[in-house]
């Protein structure tokens, strides 16, 4: 039987640079194939070229044995083939089966009117099919992201897709709703349709794909099962050289009190309570981990603490001084660095050139600026630093933000931020759409501000990441700590429980070192001080003045 | 902002609408009607005070027919307005498409001459037929620029304005020795204009909510790219959502200056920011056709009224009652606050090969 999908030999040039080299690419029919490689490795321009919005300069497309020539997406979807891209291509205030029938609506009187009851009908049908639990009715504003990637995936399956290609399809997802893709996954291949997916995340590579083709540098490093290659061979692939897993981090002892906060209470954008009497510190040369599913409060715990957001009670302290009435401005002058959650929201103004973008926050100061007017020289040699420093590609201070790829958008910010000489870092996913190799190295770069005595403040949705870095980890949920717990001897299970709200037994948790604010804030009643002691168990009798 | 009618509660308004705008706009509706109908039985009770007299105004058979003369151009642009900008183009040139419409068919009338005809079409009717393709080309004119060429949508649509502001007169001039023509002597009936009027608004609802077409129009509008990646052309759909905008005008302007048979080209000429009170009128509803017709008519009516009220000998100053469309925007974006623009509007796009 001919495979699903058979690229043979396809080379992609561009101006300058070739893209993919002589790849060839073998997809079995009912099978899961993950496209693995780091950023810009080539993985989306192959897709592209399968897809049929790039011609190949070289080579052939087979589709079931068959050589195609696609010249439009158009052609590519009438061969059976669907694309779901990374950001979804989804109308926000339509519904639903609008979105779903949209180019292809059924019509009755003529075409005069949309049928929209057939179209229900076949997203209702489509669902059932598939097993996916999705409203027709529902605006796509209002419905989790989770769900509108299963519209995306409908949309194609309404098209007639056999075979799915997603790119990078858990970026914007939460564990959960990254679990329930991969039975998706299954469903849609038991009933013989065609995956490929493009990923730079060896674990669900290996998790979700049955076979995975690892590009470098535009070229195919190989073609393996996932039953017979282990992360550390695929590490390896990726990078080209050895990659050390798990990042190194050796206990030290930790000094003077950088951050401490105290019953902190935050309410969301809609005045719903997203924080509920939190209390931790960070010491210099610690890394404070926060783990979680995205959403329980996570961000807005952040955003008290760098300014961002007004607390409705509590206190946050910085440096021994409470920071209720220093603005902003004051808070990044003072030595607070912030690698934002949204990156093109916050982190960047997406049409600077770079160099603007790198003196960000910092504008008004030397050596930026001196009486009012902006240093561009200094700002130009600041740009090139943080560009090289980080490997932020393409290497040139004159492009704009939104000509980066994400993963570079994020190295160049945390670049930025962590080039401020900074007392703490707040560090929210701070490798979030990163590739293996830059990840490393921010990882480690956050280790050596630890050994420097900074203090870091860690937030992501990344396990391995806030075990293996922080010194100590708490856990969030709906808004409160669920746990502060020693990430060296935690486990993922327990982990995982406390992620859910439940406590595991007190004695398989061992909590770490903690250093807890004395309740001493305005709300630090009995009952706070009760709370404490459960989360902290016997360590927390460590007191500290305030 | 909160709206301070969503606080008020009408039982069966509550049951029967459930979007927080609408039901505001039903809300003033309702008002207006209870004030119209108290103003009725003031002037009836009455007939001497200002009540009679405003109550004669309102419930004059003139005041009727003029207001449905004044509304026809602006119904028939914001109609318009709301193609061209629900496809992502915002179209401020509205009022350019009335100037040129309505010298293009009195001036065709004319060539023709009046009680001719051409082809078995009388000479109004090719008057119509030339306004509109006057200001069709016009408005492709525009389309080009601002789709092919990129240009900025709102400096092409002051363009557009000016142009037409500036062509018209000059035209008239040329061919009729004057900023103003003559009257042809040719009136087409207000019946003609408010039947035009109401079978627009009600195509037009339908085309954008029960069509394939106007589903694609709300999709180049709001995300192009989620059009152009099922292979539907964005700047297709955004061509004929501005051509449509150059149509629907062209039956306004026509419908204007055949109304009276002449074209007036002095100061802002007769048209008189008609377009620009379309684009207030297509805001005020919300993007919705009906919406743009009740505020259209409404702000027509104040218009006649404003006119009988002279008439009468009160003194109220047109400039004033000219100022309401505007102000009754910025009270109704302040309070109301949710006239939601299409995302991509104003945003160029480009395909991805």
């Amino acid at each position: 039987m001919n495979p699903a999908v058979h690229l043979d030999s396809i080379t992609k040039r561009f101006p300058g640079v070739v893209a993919n080299d002589d790849v060839d690419l073998v997809v079995e029919r009912g099978s899961v194939h993950a496209l693995l490689g780091e950023n810009g490795a080539g993985k989306t321009t192959l897709m592209n070229v399968l897809y049929g919005l790039y011609e190949p300069t070289e080579g052939t497309v087979r589709i079931d044995g068959a050589p195609q020539e696609f010249d439009s997406p158009r052609d590519a979807i009438d061969a059976g083939i669907g694309m779901i891209h990374q950001h979804f291509m989804l109308v926000d205030p339509m519904t639903v089966w609008e979105n779903v029938v949209l180019g292809n609506e059924p019509t009755t009187w003529g075409g005069l009117r949309v049928d929209a009851d057939a179209a229900r009908e076949s997203v209702r049908e489509l669902s059932a099919r598939y097993g996916f639990d999705v409203d027709p009715d529902a605006r796509i504003e209002d419905i989790s992201v989770g769900v509108q990637q299963r519209v995306e995936i409908l949309k194609a399956l309404y098209r007639g897709a056999d075979i799915l290609i997603l790119d990078e399809p858990t970026a914007v997802l939460t564990p959960q709703e990254v679990e329930d893709l991969y039975a998706v996954f299954e469903e849609l291949t038991d009933q013989g349709k065609t995956i490929i997916f493009i990923s730079h995340k060896l674990g669900e590579a290996l998790r979700a794909a049955d076979d995975v083709t690892v590009l470098r540098d535009g070229i195919n490093v190989g073609t393996v099962s996932t039953d017979e290659v282990t992360r550390e061979d695929l590490a390896e692939m990726m990078v080209g050289r050895e990659v050390l897993m798990e990042p190194a981090a050796d206990p030290r002892e930790p000094g003077e009190r950088v951050l401490s906060v105290s019953n902190l209470h935050a309410e969301d954008d809609r005045g719903v309570e997203a924080v509920s009497d939190v209390s931790f510190e960070i010491r210099a040369g610690e890394i404070f981990g926060i783990a979680g599913v995205d959403g329980n409060g996570q961000s807005q715990l952040v955003e008290t603490i760098t300014g961002l957001r007004e607390a409705t009670a509590g206190s946050v302290r910085y440096l021994g001084e409470p920071m209720d009435d220093v603005s902003r401005r004051e808070r990044i002058d003072r030595g607070m660095a912030y690698v934002p959650e949204d990156r093109q929201e916050r982190g960047l103004v997406m049409s600077y050139e770079l160099t603007q973008n790198g003196i960000l926050g910092s504008q008004h100061d030397a050596p930026f600026a001196s009486s009012g007017r902006i240093d561009w020289k200094a700002s130009r040699d600041h740009a090139d630093r943080v560009i090289e420093a980080y490997d932020v590609r393409p290497p040139d201070r004159e492009v704009t933000a939104e000509s980066l790829s994400g993963g570079n958008q994020q190295k160049f910010i945390v670049g930025r931020e962590f080039e401020r000489d900074p007392d703490l870092v707040v560090a929210t996913h701070p490798t979030r759409g990163v590739d293996i190799g830059s990840t490393e190295f921010i990882h480690d770069r956050l280790l050596e501000l630890r050994a420097e005595g900074k203090a870091v403040l860690l937030v992501s949705s990344k396990l391995d990441e806030v075990q293996g870095l922080s010194d100590r980890l708490a856990v969030m949920h709906e808004g409160a700590f669920s746990g502060v717990v020693d990430p060296e001897t935690v486990t993922e299970e327990e982990l995982g429980l406390l992620m859910a709200g439940e406590s595991p037994d007190d004695e398989s948790v061992e909590t770490a070192r903690v250093y807890e604010a004395a309740g001493d804030g305005p709300h630090g009643g009995p009952a706070a001080d009760e709370d404490d002691d459960r989360r902290n168990g016997p360590a927390a009798d460590e007191e500290v003045d305030a | 902002m909160r709206n301070p009618l969503n606080e008020v509660h009408v039982p069966v308004v509550d049951d029967l609408i459930e979007d927080d705008y609408v039901r505001s706009l039903a809300l003033a509706g309702i008002a207006l009607a209870a004030f119209l109908t108290t103003l009725g039985i003031g002037g009836l009770l009455f007939p001497d005070s200002i009540a009679g007299d405003l109550a004669g105004i309102v419930f004059n058979a003139g005041t009727a027919t003029a207001t449905a003369r004044l509304a026809a151009p602006i119904v028939l642009a914001a109609l318009g307005g709301i193609f061209a900008e629900k496809s992502g183009v915002i179209n401020i040139g509205l009022e350019g498409l009335l100037i040129i419409s309505a010298f293009v068919s009195v001036y065709a009338t004319s060539l023709v001459g009046a009680g001719n005809t051409v082809l078995g079409l009388p000479a109004i009717v090719v008057g119509f037929l030339a306004g509109i393709a006057a200001s069709a080309a016009l408005a492709g004119v525009f389309g080009v620029v601002c789709i092919e060429f990129k240009a900025d949508q709102i400096i092409a649509g002051l363009a557009v304005w000016l142009i037409a502001l500036g062509l018209a007169p000059f035209m008239s001039t040329v061919f009729f020795g004057g900023v103003n023509t003559p009257n042809l002597g040719v009136s087409v009936g207000w019946s003609y204009s408010a039947a035009m009027v109401v079978v627009a608004t009600a195509a037009s609802w339908w085309t954008l909510n029960h069509t394939a077409f106007g589903k694609h129009l709300r999709a180049a509008g709001e995300n192009p790219k989620a059009l152009d990646t099922v292979g539907v052309s964005v700047s297709r759909v955004r061509h004929a959502g501005v051509l449509l905008s150059g149509v629907l005008s062209g039956v306004g302007g026509s419908a204007l200056a055949l109304s009276i048979g002449q074209f007036v080209g002095s100061g802002e000429t007769m048209v008189q920011g008609k377009g620009f009170i379309a684009i207030v009128a297509y805001l005020f509803g919300n993007y919705n056709p009906i919406g743009a017709f009740g505020a259209g008519v409404l702000f027509a009516g104040l218009d006649a009224m404003q006119v009988r009220l002279q008439q009468l000998g009160y003194a109220v100053p047109d400039t004033l009652v000219q100022t309401i469309p505007y102000v009754v925007v910025i009270v109704v974006l302040a309070l109301v606050g949710r006239t939601r623009l299409p995302e991509a509007a104003g945003e160029h796009y480009e395909t991805e090969d």
